[in-house]
């Protein structure tokens, strides 16, 4: 069983110490001790949200909390997630509205070429990413928006950057996509078996 | 003035008075320019829950020179700045200390009539309670710092904690409000038990109308509630009285201590509905009517459904 001895620290780390334990090794079995009642209560709740099943236990100062987890958790990879691993992940990341160097009005022409052509790639296009001039692509005034939002309904996640949409003072007029950080983006380029860049 | 009341009261004349008050804190959301909004708008607050109007502020700044670029405040001042525009308030002055954790806020001074300062006392039977903006961003903020807040989430909060009190304090100003207080550190029920206290009188309220963010619900159950929603509840739990069927994660989210929450409304039961009316018409579209006040059971908070 995994054991956490988060006394001492306050809200929110006592949980987000027992997250990351599980998410590292899909525990079926984990013991958090804490130093107050109301911190036993947040991980306790954090655990049942998880799917475990958990016991509390108070002796002098020490409150812990003890979860099980028998059932098989969405941690742990499913069939579908598996058949998504076999598949090739190409991520986009586009950071700019128009392609290539030289006239700006054909780099916008190839863009909304690029864009409306992208379908072609099939399942295949896992995830696309707009940074920088790149988010003026998923506003309202977009070109593309409508081709935009045909390949999020075919399950395409596009990913918007939040930093940039704000810079931009874009971020009421963003229209598809979901907006995201750094963070996710990065993940993203680790997951992903292509990244090409526009 | 009540050792308890938002901020100090002077009176100049018959018909002029100013209300001093000061507040700061530490940062809440990683982007300097609202965090210097936020830090403004909760600082105002505290005039609007008084029945007065803001006018002259200065800035207070703590700043660690040698860990962060002098940029970083230039953005957060903008951003205090531009709130204090929007309000109508000049800023005078100001104060800069050198410190080893960023802090920012304001010491403010408005104007209100003498025969028109709102306190948290002077509630009557039959009263009804308005609360102007939905509960949750302690539990939301908690969220941040435990990187389980969605980017979606985080600006959504940002822009209601840096939403002034101003429009409330506006609309109440036409209708018969006999007390106002504004939520903040010590969480709606803190708050209202502080109204409470000494008045002679309780309150009902109806936990469903009560308007909170369905994230901090969420991340409520994912057990993010801030340490201080603890405190909170420790130190009024014995004032108050939870129907069974009242879900504890709500108890809780009663307790979480806000950020520049909204205004707490004690106003006379026929203007209720028409003050409402107006509050969502101007665009404090979460404005509800969550409970009133009750001779008997005295110096309680009962909370129903």
């Amino acid at each position: 069983m995994k054991e956490i001895d988060a006394r001492g620290l306050s809200c929110p780390a006592p949980v987000v110490q027992t997250r990351i334990a599980i998410e590292e090794g899909y525990l079926k079995a984990i013991r958090v001790v804490v130093d107050n009642e109301a911190a036993q209560q947040n991980v306790k709740r954090f655990l049942e949200s998880q799917g475990f099943d958990v016991a509390l236990e108070k002796v002098d100062d020490h409150y812990s909390v003890t979860g099980q987890c028998d059932k098989v958790t969405a941690k742990q990879p499913s069939e579908a997630s598996e058949a998504e691993a076999r598949q090739t992940k190409i991520m986009i990341m586009i950071a700019t509205d128009r392609i290539g160097y030289g006239d700006d009005e054909l780099g916008l022409k190839l863009m909304v070429s690029f864009i409306r052509t992208l379908k072609e790639m099939g399942p295949d296009l896992w995830r696309l990413v707009f940074v920088n001039n790149g988010v003026n692509l998923a506003i309202q005034s977009s070109e593309v928006l409508v081709d935009l939002k045909e390949l999020e309904d075919s399950g395409l996640q596009i990913l918007v950057c939040g930093t940039c949409l704000t810079h931009f003072h874009l971020l009421e007029q963003k229209r598809v996509g979901e907006t995201t950080n750094m963070l996710d983006i990065v993940t993203a380029m680790q997951l992903a078996d292509k990244v090409i860049n526009i | 003035m009540d050792s308890l009341d938002d901020a100090g009261v002077y009176k100049i004349s018959d018909d002029l008075a100013i209300i001093q008050t000061v507040d700061f804190f530490t940062p809440i959301v990683d982007d300097p320019y609202w965090f210097g909004q936020i830090a403004a708008a909760n600082a105002l607050s505290d005039i609007y829950a008084m029945g007065g109007t803001p006018k002259t502020a200065m800035n207070l700044v703590g700043f660690p020179l040698k860990q962060m670029d002098i940029s970083i405040l230039r953005q957060i001042l903008q951003g205090g700045l531009d709130k204090m525009k929007e309000a109508g308030v000049m800023l005078v002055g100001g104060h800069s200390v050198e410190d080893s954790e960023l802090k920012y806020g304001l010491s403010v001074t408005g104007f209100v009539h003498p025969d028109r300062i709102l306190t948290k006392k002077n509630l009557r039977a039959g009263d009804r309670l308005v609360l102007t903006k939905p509960l949750g961003t302690g539990v939301i903020n908690t969220a941040i710092k435990g990187g389980v807040a969605s980017v979606k989430v985080i600006d959504k909060i940002t822009r209601l904690m840096a939403t002034l009190n101003r429009d409330v304090a506006e609309v109440m100003k036409q209708y018969s409000v006999h007390a106002c207080t504004d939520i903040t550190g010590f969480g709606l029920l803190g708050h209202l038990a502080e109204m409470v206290d000494g008045s002679g009188l309780g309150v009902v309220l109806d936990s469903k109308k009560i308007p909170i963010l369905s994230e901090a619900k969420d991340y409520a159950a994912m057990g993010m509630l801030p340490a201080g929603a603890n405190k909170n509840k420790i130190f009024r739990e014995s004032m108050v009285e939870f129907y069974s069927s009242v879900n504890p994660l709500i108890r809780d989210l009663l307790f979480d201590p806000q950020t520049s929450g909204g205004l707490l409304i004690c106003i006379d039961r026929d203007d209720t509905d028409e003050l409402v009316e107006e509050l969502i018409q101007k665009g404090c579209d979460a404005s509800a009517v969550i409970g009133e006040v009750v001779s008997a059971p005295q110096e309680k908070i009962v909370v129903n459904s």
